[in-house]
């Protein structure tokens, strides 16, 4: 029996993809989903975290901007810190921009509306650890559904990223105004990403094509492979 | 008033009158319709709790139900359309989820005047907005919708909306508490003054002076609508209460009251140790209050502080207001001051109970008239099909679609766009079907027959995914009842859903009537909105409503017996003032489709279907191959006795279907079998849309058109007007 490896999953007042993400992650043999409450400032042994999709506290005052300030969000800022992979999808990345994990914001969508559709995305970032399995310009599909999700920052901000290679994945077509069509970026060490688009919603074939599984299953093998060359080096 | 002075032997204080103006009115007691509603059927081996409930509940496995509901908020949209719609998504949850079911999908239907009014395309785009909200926030998808505009609903816009949860067996809660000793328990938000007296304004038509009104509009909460819910269905699982209601129309009042005597006992609320956002509120004010995302629990006292221990940790309020009392009166205090002591009775069974008079109409069987022959040519069967493609009627709906998360909690295998949505209920393979009918026009032409047709529409839509009808609600909106030709269309528009509901063996378990859709003295056409909910055993062997390939066979299915245009699209379009009949339905052929789709679905033998809807042949043909931008068809046709029925006529029981070629003969054989009508039509084709057929005298037709361009048309004449950006 291989061990499980532990993937946090935040849960705050108004997070409503928390269960979609745990099935998604529990659909993956070797990873184990663990419900993060938004208090827990301390839970041990937690080799990735996941920040699912959803209204957090409403979307009061600014979308992300309280829960960003909640305890569990320290714990979340060691483990960034500490390398650990962090995604966040959604009202997920809009958490992690406000927590300034993640640069960048995102806005309301220049259709002022909400939307709720798919969208061809190409990927362009595969050495993170939620996206080492694609090939760079893969074409995928995955649906959105925000009324916040236009990636904006400034100019100076937008070169070091396109220079650092941190946009992860970008829109085929613009569906919200952002800059540049990114639909998901990561941060410069490489382990916090934040995706727009809700891997967690295509993980069965039952339903439409199944683009987002690759998003857990690269998770999978990045801790796998974390696991084996530390043992290779304890031993 | 001389009514409840001749029942108490006295004059009523303010706070009597108050309590005796809301539960009274139309909109609690449904004292024009309660009746007529005896007319329904709601029994059947599957239904687990009937009318009278929050909301219906139907089983769809052993040990496992859905509950479901539809509510009308037309009045409060009209007043505030974004808070309206919101707090009417709101309150059909918590019905919802007051019966121990975790919410699943909502859809609804909406009927708005001409969008050539600007004031309707702001109550559209914010109606909108606001179903879109609240389902979005607290994360139950919006798996569909249907709409409709009408000039004779510009002063009185139709919002209704639909809930569906899904509940185990033995966790269903019930609004009818034991016989025992019990304490409410307030759960949810704060009580405000919003929404006082809501219930009695939306029992009462409008007039031009009504800007008064705002403060009767409540306000929305999603983010505490959920953490209530979560409570709610957590009370609910760990066997904590014994009775639940949710505090809707006359808020507090009501849902005691109705409780109470549901247990035919009293209940005394102490106003005082509600929890308020004003403490200046009167005590008729906190009584009828209609603030939202509020819950009112019977339970056991020795399991009030566990309730107390989950609000605190839900971060909602939760409060001891009051108690169950053996002698059948409800008491109202402040602390120690009495403010109101009515018997239950006086409030529920002494309600006013009204055989309003209606005239003396039967249903109308409007002669058999035909559009005059010069309309049968090909050329204006192109321009028709044109003329109802360009209205916002006959477009695509995706601009609301997009704004609703209509996936969130993935359990959704078809969302908006196709013939009904199906929803995955996590029990064995099986999914469950929702079909809404709600299009009034038949309903104009002959109220009887119309209503017949709505619910064989459903059935028909259901059977394009090879679902079984399980259950049905319905929202009955109307006119003023005190009108005997408003009266005499419900009775008829009651009798003819109640029949074919029977006819085809669905129970009416669930329902809401809305009355005095009225303004100045001009009331709404009859429109009865219905859900009819399906079981599909396999979900895997559900197809969409669309294809993307070219070179798939199409074939029709299903009793070509009655194509009378009555009722249709076209017919409301073109205003005809013929006044052609509504067609009968050939109910054994109907049955026989049904079985004849399950089993070729069963089989896997089919790639879409399509049921023929709104706009008839041709445009449910379009949205068929609606897969794909640059596809379209190529057919070839019988001879038509009239070309106008076969491509406009909305009869229920005809079926669009798209198949391999190499299924073909099988699925003849099939039909043959079942003795069900079928006929191989044409193929799918890329950059080709090219029907031929024959006239009645034999002379070869042929209609040609660009999928590319038809699309446009399509998915251009809601969308192109409401989009205001690139």
């Amino acid at each position: 029996m291989p061990p499980l490896h532990r993937v946090g999953i935040v849960q705050f007042p108004g997070t409503n993809c928390d269960l979609d993400t745990w099935e998604a992650v529990e659909s993956i043999p070797n990873l184990t989903p663990v419900f993060l409450s938004h208090r827990d400032r301390r839970v041990p042994d937690l080799e990735a975290v996941i920040l699912p999709g959803g209204f957090s506290y409403g979307d009061y005052l600014r979308t992300g901007s309280i829960a960003a300030k909640s305890p569990v969000m320290e714990l979340v800022g060691d483990l960034a810190a500490a390398g650990v992979p962090i995604l966040g999808i959604c009202n997920g990345f809009q958490i992690l921009t406000e927590a300034g994990l993640l640069p960048g914001t995102l806005l309301q969508n220049s259709g002022r509306t909400f939307l709720c559709r798919e969208e061809s995305l190409v990927i362009e970032n595969c050495h993170t650890p939620f996206t080492s399995l694609f090939e760079p310009g893969t074409p995928l599909t995955l649906p959105i559904a925000h009324q916040e999700g236009r990636y904006f920052l400034d100019p100076d901000q937008l070169h070091e990223l396109e220079e650092n290679a941190q946009v992860l994945v970008r829109y085929a077509r613009n569906p919200n105004g952002s800059l540049r069509e990114i639909a998901g970026v990561v941060n410069k060490r490489g382990n916090v990403v934040g995706l727009m688009p809700h891997p967690e919603r295509r993980v069965r074939a039952l339903f439409g094509k199944p683009d987002g599984l690759l998003f857990f299953q690269s998770l999978s093998l990045f801790l796998e492979r974390q696991l084996l060359h530390s043992s290779a080096s304890t031993s | 008033m001389e009514r409840i002075k001749s029942l108490l032997g006295r004059d009523p204080n303010i706070t009597e009158e108050a309590v005796f103006s809301a539960l009274w009115s139309e909109h609690c007691s449904y004292k024009s319709s309660r009746i007529h509603l005896r007319k329904f059927a709601s029994k059947g081996p599957r239904v687990l709790m009937g009318p009278g409930e929050n909301a219906g509940v139907v089983r769809v496995t052993s040990g496992k139900g859905i509950a479901f509901k539809m509510e009308s908020h037309n009045h409060p949209s009209y007043i505030e359309p974004f808070q309206g719609a919101a707090t009417g998504v709101g309150g059909i949850l918590r019905d919802i989820f007051a019966m121990g079911a975790r919410p699943v999908a909502l859809t609804n239907s909406l009927v708005f005047g001409s969008l050539r009014q600007p004031r309707q395309m702001t109550l559209f785009r914010r109606v909108v907005s606001g179903i879109a909200s609240y389902g979005n926030s607290i994360g139950v998808p919006t798996v569909g919708g249907e709409i409709w505009f009408d000039e004779r609903y510009s002063k009185n816009i139709l919002v209704n909306a639909f809930a569906l949860g899904v509940v185990d067996e033995d966790g269903i809660m019930s609004s009818v508490p034991p016989q025992k000793p019990l304490l409410a328990v307030y759960l949810g938000n704060k009580t405000g003054r919003d929404g006082v007296s809501g219930a009695s304004m939306a029992s009462r038509s409008f007039s031009g002076s009504d800007s008064d009104l705002r403060p009767q509009v409540q306000v929305a909460d999603p983010f505490v609508g959920k953490k209530v819910m979560e409570a709610t269905l957590r009370i609910i699982r760990e066997g904590l209460a014994e009775a639940i209601q949710d505090m809707g129309a006359a808020g507090l009042t009501s849902s005691s009251v109705e409780m109470a005597s549901k247990a035919e006992l009293g209940i005394e609320i102490d106003v005082a140790k509600v929890p308020l956002r004003d403490n200046s509120m009167e005590p008729w004010e906190v009584l009828l209050s209609e603030s939202q995302e509020r819950m009112l629990l019977l339970v056991e006292e020795s399991r009030v502080n566990k309730i107390l221990d989950i609000a605190q940790e839900s971060q909602v309020s939760g409060t001891v207001v009051g108690r169950v009392i053996p002698e059948p009166v409800f008491r109202v205090k402040k602390e120690e001051d009495v403010f109101a002591e009515i018997p239950v009775k006086y409030l529920t069974d002494d309600a006013p109970l009204y055989d309003r008079p209606s005239d003396s109409r039967t249903s109308l069987l409007s002669p058999s008239l035909a559009f005059p022959p010069s309309e049968g040519g090909s050329h204006s069967i192109a321009a028709l099909f044109h003329l109802l493609l360009d209205h916002p009627n006959g477009g695509s709906a995706d601009w609301i679609f997009r704004q609703f998360d209509f996936e969130v909690g993935t359990r959704t295998l078809l969302p908006p766009g196709h013939d009904v949505a199906v929803i995955d209920i996590r029990a064995e393979e099986h999914a469950v079907a929702i079909a809404l009918s709600g299009f009034s026009h038949p309903l104009t032409r002959d109220p009887a027959r119309g209503a017949m047709l709505l619910v064989a529409k459903t059935v028909t839509d259901l059977a394009a995914v090879g679902a079984w009808p399980i259950g049905l609600t319905d929202c009955l909106n109307f006119g003023n009842p005190e009108r005997p030709d408003t009266m005499s269309d419900f009775i008829l528009a009651v009798t003819g859903i109640s029949d074919a509901a029977k006819r085809f063996g669905i129970p009416v378990v669930s329902g809401n009537v809305s009355f005095y859709n009225e303004t100045d003295g001009l009331s709404i056409p009859p429109t009865p909105i219905l859900a009819t909910c399906g079981l599909v055993r396999d979900k895997r062997t559900v197809v969409p409503g669309k294809v993307s390939h070219p070179g798939l066979y199409l074939g029709l299915a299903g009793s070509t017996r009655d194509l009378s245009l009555g009722g249709s699209y076209l017919d409301w379009i073109l205003q005809d003032q013929s006044a052609p009949p509504v067609p009968g339905i050939d109910w054994e052929a109907l049955e026989g489709l049904q079985t004849f789709m399950s089993t070729l679905l069963a089989d896997r033998r089919l790639r879409a279907t399509r049921a023929i809807g709104r706009g008839g042949f041709l445009r449910s043909l379009l949205q068929l191959v609606a897969g794909d931008e640059t596809l379209g068809v190529a057919l070839k046709l019988q001879r038509l006795e009239d070309p106008l029925q076969t491509f406009f006529s909305e009869a229920a029981g005809r079926m669009l279907v798209a198949y391999d070629p190499e299924n073909s003969d099988s699925i003849l054989r099939t039909s043959l079998e079942f003795g069900v009508p079928f006929q191989r039509i044409g193929i799918t084709a890329t950059h080709l849309w090219n029907i031929r057929y024959q006239d009645k005298d034999g002379r070869s037709k042929e209609i040609s058109d660009s999928p590319v361009q038809l699309k446009r048309r399509f998915f251009g004449s809601l969308t192109d007007q409401m989009e205001d950006l690139p």
